[in-house]
């Protein structure tokens, strides 16, 4: 594996050793110690995927990644010291794809990263168009409309929402979600689930607070109903 | 307490009403009667000295006819004075006749005195009439003559004299208890304030005052009592505050801590899967930097979660939870060996599910650090009410004067063993007590320690409705 990684990370210990494991898992590695620099680095050379401290000098990872966003739908996954779940809305809401929490072990953090190259490489294996309600979701463009408007979606609420679509009528659990979405194999935090929901909920649905399309099953997971 | 106080204060002062106007009452009835006695035997004496001295020698001759004696009855009975003449031996004049027989029944002392040539009288009732007999004989020595007084006028007015003043000690009492109960009430206000003002510092309302009302000693015992609850609030404020710093210290700590803790876990990871490429001399010394290392990381994440609690910043996610499922899982993941005892229902209960796995997690880690290699049992029971979910080891147990304190903070059965941090069942109480439920220690017969974790079955739900859910999951990974 070739893949190019960028690792904004301030602590120069939690840099040095998080870049000799990637580099030692076979992927090429450039780091940056701030906010600043991080997007200099990226706007300077190609990368596959990000690696964010949220807490940065000079410009948090939050804003880094917003940036990022502007141009780029690379997979961006945040390293965050505090996992409440304000974090990870915030972090969602940035435009990240998934959060790692610190501390990590390099393997699991290469697992994660592995993981998010994954479903980013990915194929499209279907080009047909699939509907849920007023929504057109187009597969192979990853576009989805409301009505014929265009609905922005990042690419794991697209990925969520297709999940959900394709298993329309079927209760999905949040570890099932967690699996097929973040391809996570082990237990991950399914708050992430909750927080990405409700983010897919508010840009789909007339009143996020009254859902009509992707359901709550208490007790269960999640369900999409035509 | 304070009724008795209020019940003896009025006794105390009815009381003292009853005995002042008993003392005065039945004074000045012996006064007025001894008075008006005292009067009526002085008008008798005087009018008995005038006619036995002027009148009765003058119309007796020596050894008296029983006309002189009739003549002198019949002038006594025109100035309306009733008479015993004792004119000689079995010759007594009355007048009236419904005297006749009335000499002998007189008092012996009166009749001896009034012999003996002296003027005397008594106090009589004759024929049931209460009256006073003034005896004496004629010009000194002549025939002895009685007068009999009627005086139930007197004793009537005595009589009545009597009624008002009992009358009037009744009405005295009546008003006395009717005024000692507002006067008591009036006294005991600030005392029951200063009760309702205990009360409530007694349920941790510190800004509870007693109104000072009076310059009196309530008054200034209300200022002590103010001064007191200041103090106390003062006191308690500081405590406060200086346990709000040392765990905000302890917070910080363990934040400033994270990031070199992070480092190292990190390259812990990295040194752990290159152990075998240390030289022989280094290797055991890696081996204990990656657990020492994994020590301080579960050390520094404990603190800052319990920092959480102090903060009281942690919010309860409540949703039906399949406890079965739930323990099973954390088992599974926890620890494989032990026995998990689950009654054939479905238990189903409205509770943070992520809380109780870590509950769950640390119990079972507690188990395993103190009981290594036992049997370990984890049984869920239920009924309407609540819910119990029992991890029991077959371990040393703990003595029982240190049982109530191994939810303690940095606690320790057993300080000589290496491993745990000390923090875990304190977590675990936390989590607990945000989940409304708590904790429970004993020592089970036959060794071993069983921690029970006791959860309300609010608003819970019938396993139906999620079980179908739960069986039409697709679980085609």
């Amino acid at each position: 594996m070739d893949a190019r990684i960028l690792l904004v990370e301030d602590d120069p210990s939690i840099r040095e050793v998080t870049a000799i494991g990637l580099g030692a898992a076979g992927f090429a590695v450039t780091t940056a110690s701030d906010g600043v620099e991080g997007l200099e680095r990226f706007r300077a050379d190609p990368f596959d995927l990000v690696l964010l401290d949220v807490m940065l000098p000079r410009l948090d990872g939050y804003e880094v990644c917003r940036q990022i966003r502007r141009t780029s739908t690379i997979p961006v996954l945040m390293l965050t010291a505090r996992a409440d779940t304000m974090d990870v809305v915030v972090g969602l809401e940035a435009g990240a794809d998934d959060y790692v929490r610190k501390p990590f072990e390099v393997p699991e953090l290469i697992a994660r990263v592995r993981a998010a190259l994954r479903r980013a490489g990915r194929l499209p294996d279907e080009t047909d168009r699939l509907a849920l309600g007023p929504l057109g979701i187009d597969v192979a463009g990853r576009s989805v409309t409301r009505d014929g408007v265009d609905v922005p979606l990042t690419r794991t609420e697209f990925d969520l929402l297709l999940e959900l679509v394709r298993h329309h009528g079927q209760v999905l659990t949040r570890d099932v979600l967690l699996d097929r979405v973040w391809g996570y194999d082990y237990l991950g935090d399914s708050r992430l689930v909750d927080v990405a929901i409700q983010r897919l909920r508010a840009k789909i649905e007339t009143d996020p607070a009254e859902p009509e399309l992707v359901l709550t099953v208490r007790g269960a997971g999640y369900k999409a109903v035509r | 307490m304070i009724r008795g106080v209020r019940a003896r204060l009025t006794t105390t002062i009815v009381a003292l009403v009853v005995l002042t106007a008993a003392v005065l009452g039945i004074g000045s009835y012996l006064f007025v009667d001894s008075r008006l006695h005292g009067q009526a035997v002085e008008d008798a004496s005087a009018q008995a000295r005038f006619d036995l001295s002027i009148l009765a020698p003058s119309r007796l001759s020596a050894s008296p006819t029983k006309e002189e004696v009739e003549q002198l009855a019949s002038d006594f009975t025109v100035r309306g004075l009733q008479t015993i003449i004792d004119a000689g031996p079995d010759r007594p004049f009355t007048s009236p006749g419904s005297l006749a027989g009335v000499l002998p029944t007189l008092p012996a002392g009166l009749r001896d005195s009034v012999d003996a040539g002296q003027i005397a009288y008594a106090w009589v009732p004759i024929q049931g009439t209460p009256s006073l007999v003034v005896g004496g004989r004629s010009g000194g020595s002549g025939p002895a003559i009685y007068f009999v007084r009627d005086e139930s006028p007197l004793q009537a007015t005595l009589d009545q004299l009597r009624l008002a003043l009992g009358a009037g000690a009744v009405v005295l009492a009546i008003l006395a208890l009717i005024a000692a109960r507002f006067l008591a009430r009036g006294v005991l206000a600030p005392v029951e304030a200063a009760a309702r003002a205990a009360e409530r510092i007694e349920r941790g309302d510190l800004s509870a005052r007693v109104p000072v009302t009076s310059d009196d000693e309530f008054g200034t015992w209300a200022d002590r009592f103010n001064r007191m609850a200041a103090a106390l609030d003062d006191t308690i404020g500081r405590l406060e505050a200086a346990q709000d710093q040392n765990r905000r210290f302890v917070a910080d700590v363990s934040h400033e801590l994270r990031t070199p803790v992070s480092a190292l876990v990190a390259e812990a990871s990295i040194l752990r899967d290159h152990l075998d490429a240390l030289p022989q001399a280094a290797r055991r010394a890696g081996e204990l930097v990656v657990d020492d290392i994994a020590r301080l990381r579960s050390l520094v994440e404990e603190l800052m979660e319990l920092s959480r609690f102090d903060a009281e910043s942690e919010e309860v996610q409540g949703e039906p939870v399949d406890l079965n499922r739930l323990i099973r899982d954390v088992v599974a993941a926890r620890y494989r060996d032990a026995v998990v005892e689950l009654p054939d229902d479905r238990v189903v209960i409205e509770t943070d599910p992520r809380r109780l796995q870590r509950i769950l997690a640390n119990l079972l880690g507690n188990a395993r650090e103190h009981a290594p290699g036992a049997l370990v049992v984890v049984r869920l029971r239920a009924n309407a009410d609540w819910v119990t979910i029992t991890v029991a080891d077959r371990g040393p147990g703990v003595p029982p004067d240190r049982l109530g304190r191994i939810f303690d903070r940095f606690f320790m059965a057993d300080p000589s063993r290496r491993g745990g941090s000390g923090l875990g069942l304190a977590i675990a109480r936390e989590h607990a007590e945000l989940l409304g439920g708590r904790l429970r220690a004993r020592n089970r017969d036959g060794g071993g320690l069983a921690i029970e974790l006791v959860l309300p079955v609010t608003g819970s739900l019938h396993g139906g409705d999620t079980a179908e859910t739960h069986e039409d999951e697709p679980e085609d990974r």
